[in-house]
């Protein structure tokens, strides 16, 4: 401060002299005459003409502040772009799943994925409808790709389903193209295998599994994937048939459960014949 | 404080002179600007910033009572005291006024102070900044200078009466 003031009394003839001509420039612009107004007519245009110079020169904190502007939009905008991928895949998703239960004569109840285990031996889901929504254990779960697995506990809003993927799951299935049966199995891995199938019948890779719905449990013809491995057990009467899933259920986040109960006079009938044999 | 009294009573009586009998020195409409030649003599006397101050204040009056341009004869008399200010000299200021260097510090503020002072004026009109330059305050300055000598001659024989 007294620096300052050391510089103004040094140069305080300069300063007057400044503040005497601003007092007389405010003074002139209280006129209002053809002068003053050619005046301002010309300094318009002199402010004009060195805006116009300056402005080639970078503003810094101008484009300092563009730039978190324009940074901020960008976040925004890498934002909206990444929920509309997600609402877009969310609609395929969807799409498929409404043609899904089109195709199906069942009702279809549907639901999220809430929780996976996927690397145990035995695998299950935990989707978000329970017996509130109609279900109960061994009901089918399926996607818009194909078998999931049944249900196997329930609670009012949730319920656990037991994979495909799973060593205790069996499931009664046939290849499409030759009709010959099995029986659905997992021993762990990412195949699936299709046991009991001579080393007569004809399978062959790349063959579509579905199921056969000669078990009481799956309705008929529900995708199961696609055969990728069929050869012969060495001195076995079976083939050794491999099968790719065709649900990809690392990236399961919604299912239908099958809302149909299990026939109850059929599983009768078949338990009654069992134990006549 | 009484030497104050004394440069407002000179004032006044300048500003008088300069609004009701100049006009009777008038050639071709230019006149002599003898508060010009006051606000030197008062500048080369008191000092630069003592100068510009005295400036602004006769000019502002000037402004007040001629009711015509409020401002200008303030900024332009400022600017006057400033440039007559160059030439103070604390030491010297009975030779400077006694001699032709009372003329040229009369010449060159009349110059300055008639350039802005004519250019602002005639600014929007037909008049040209540089007809506004050499036909009024070429004319004027000279006019102005050339009543300088009757304060120089004053100054030079109060000097040589004084030795």
């Amino acid at each position: 401060m007294q620096r300052l003031f050391n510089i103004i009394r040094d140069f305080k003839e300069y300063v007057v002299l400044a503040l005497l001509i601003v007092a007389s420039l405010l003074l002139l612009s209280l006129n209002d005459n053809t002068q003053v107004r050619a005046i301002r007519s010309y300094t318009v245009a002199l402010v004009g003409v060195l805006q116009d110079a300056v402005s080639v020169l970078p503003n810094f904190f101008a484009l300092q502040r563009e730039n978190e502007l324009l940074r901020q939009l960008n976040v925004n905008l890498s934002d909206e772009v990444s929920r509309l991928r997600e609402a877009r895949l969310e609609n395929i998703r969807l799409r498929e799943l409404l043609g899904l239960k089109e195709r199906l004569p069942f009702r279809l109840v549907p639901a999220d994925v809430v929780g996976k285990s996927l690397h145990l031996q035995r695998n299950t889901i935990t989707i978000n409808a329970g017996s509130a929504d109609g279900i109960s254990p061994d009901m089918p779960i399926i996607c818009e790709t194909g078998l999931v697995g049944r249900i196997v506990a329930t609670s009012s809003r949730y319920s656990i389903g037991r994979l495909v993927l799973n060593v205790d799951s069996r499931a009664s299935a046939k290849v499409q193209r030759s009709r010959i049966v099995g029986i659905l199995a997992w021993e762990g891995g990412e195949l699936l295998q299709l046991r009991n199938v001579s080393r007569m019948d004809d399978v062959v890779p790349g063959d579509l599994v579905i199921t056969s719905g000669y078990g009481s449990m799956f309705p008929p013809n529900i995708k199961i994937g696609i055969v990728a491995l069929a050869e012969d057990e060495k001195g076995g009467l079976f083939k050794r048939v491999l099968i790719k899933p065709s649900v990809d259920f690392t990236a399961l986040e919604q299912v239908f459960v099958i809302a149909a109960t299990v026939d109850s006079e059929r599983v009768a009938l078949e338990e009654t014949y069992s134990k006549r044999k | 404080m009484t030497r104050v009294f004394k440069y407002i009573f000179v004032t006044l009586l300048v500003i008088v002179v300069q609004t009701t009998m100049v006009q009777f020195l008038a050639l071709q409409g230019i006149t002599p600007d003898l508060i010009v030649i006051w606000i030197v003599y008062l500048t080369l006397c008191e000092g630069q910033l003592a100068g510009s101050i005295w400036g602004f204040g006769i000019g502002l009056f000037i402004d007040l009572v001629s009711s015509s341009f409020l401002g200008l004869s303030a900024l332009t008399k400022t600017i006057c005291g400033f440039v007559a200010g160059y030439f103070y000299n604390e030491n010297k200021t009975q030779m400077i006024l006694s001699t032709y260097r009372f003329l040229v510090v009369v010449l060159v503020a009349a110059f300055v102070h008639n350039t802005i002072y004519f250019v602002v004026f005639t600014r929007g009109t037909d008049v040209s900044v540089l007809r506004a330059v050499a036909q009024f305050g070429l004319t004027s300055t000279l006019y102005t200078a050339t009543m300088g000598l009757l304060p120089l001659f004053g100054f030079a024989r109060k000097q040589m009466l004084s030795r």
